[in-house]
């Protein structure tokens, strides 16, 4: 199953890959001389991937992307035969929220794949409720809200969980899709 | 020291004038920001500069984990003509447009010649 963790810059995507993944990641980072210095030293310049044995039938293949939307024919490339992905967003940094925002829109219009908002960084001071972020992140209204679980992406059994939350979302798409077509 | 700009963009204008059917060069930092170009029109700087840096990176990916050691260059070829990428260095990747008319050698030692060149103005 192919899988992308995607989001806004420096909000966890490599670690998230790294803390789940069986063999060595795929890495491409390079040292960082944006604005993103500021955030970290190195950032994604093409894509992370690892790789998770999740039952003995179904092995999970994680493709991270870059952050900046200088990388956005990267995304474009990722995204194409995603079977679901999940958006990263830090709950502390709300003027992210508008970019986050872009890189949904990016992907919604790309991939009909379904997808989880996971929110990193919630143990930090001004961190954002989950409701308040949904609305920030423009489902209000009528546009229901993917489901939003809390990572830590450096603790493996929380990675773990947001993989299963994302697994069990895109069976649940799945059958829904059956359940309308038949 | 400050990075001599000026100098450098006077390079990549220099080498793309001179070096037959060279019909763009660029220089981009290896996070995929521009340094300088030369490029045709319809292309955009910023983009060209962050697939360079993730071309490369993933080049030299490769080289490590497929065990051919160290990339000496990334040589892509397409009908319309060549796109060849270079480190340049360990602050700037280089990235040269060339027709499908170009000879091989040629290109190859004049990339090289260039980039002793945006060495030195480097520093």
């Amino acid at each position: 199953m192919r899988l992308v963790v995607t989001g806004p810059v420096g909000v966890g995507k490599t670690t998230f890959i790294r803390t789940i993944s069986e063999i060595e990641i795929v890495d491409t980072d390079r040292r960082a001389t944006d604005e993103t210095a500021q955030v970290k030293e190195k950032t994604t310049v093409a894509l992370d991937f690892g790789r998770l044995q999740f039952t003995p039938d179904m092995a999970l293949h994680l493709y991270g992307t870059p952050g900046q939307s200088r990388f956005d024919f990267m995304w474009d490339i990722l995204i194409r035969d995603v079977h679901a992905y999940i958006v990263l967003v830090a709950a502390h940094r709300p003027h992210e929220f508008r970019h986050a925002r872009r890189m949904l829109t990016f992907m919604q219009q790309r991939s009909p794949a379904p997808l989880i908002i996971g929110m990193t960084h919630v143990d930090m001071p001004n961190a954002w409720e989950s409701e308040n972020l949904a609305i920030a992140l423009g489902y209000v209204g009528k546009r229901t809200a993917p489901p939003i679980v809390n990572v830590n992406a450096t603790d493996r059994d929380s990675v773990a969980n947001a993989l299963i939350t994302l697994v069990t979302h895109f069976m649940t798409f799945q059958s829904n899709l059956m359940g309308t077509t038949l | 020291m400050a990075i001599n700009v000026e100098k450098i963009a006077g390079i990549l204008q220099n080498f793309v004038n001179s070096a037959s059917d060279v019909q763009g060069a660029a220089l981009v930092t290896p996070d995929g920001l521009p340094l300088a170009s030369t490029l045709p029109s319809a292309m955009d700087e910023e983009r060209v500069s962050a697939m360079s840096a993730a071309m490369l990176s993933l080049g030299e990916r490769i080289g490590s984990e497929l065990a051919r050691g160290t990339i000496e260059r990334l040589f892509v070829e397409g009908q319309q003509g060549y796109g060849v990428l270079t480190s340049c260095g360990e602050d700037a990747v280089f990235l040269v447009l060339a027709s499908q008319r170009a000879k091989q050698g040629v290109l190859m030692l004049e990339i090289k010649r260039a980039i002793s060149e945006l060495k030195l103005a480097l520093g």
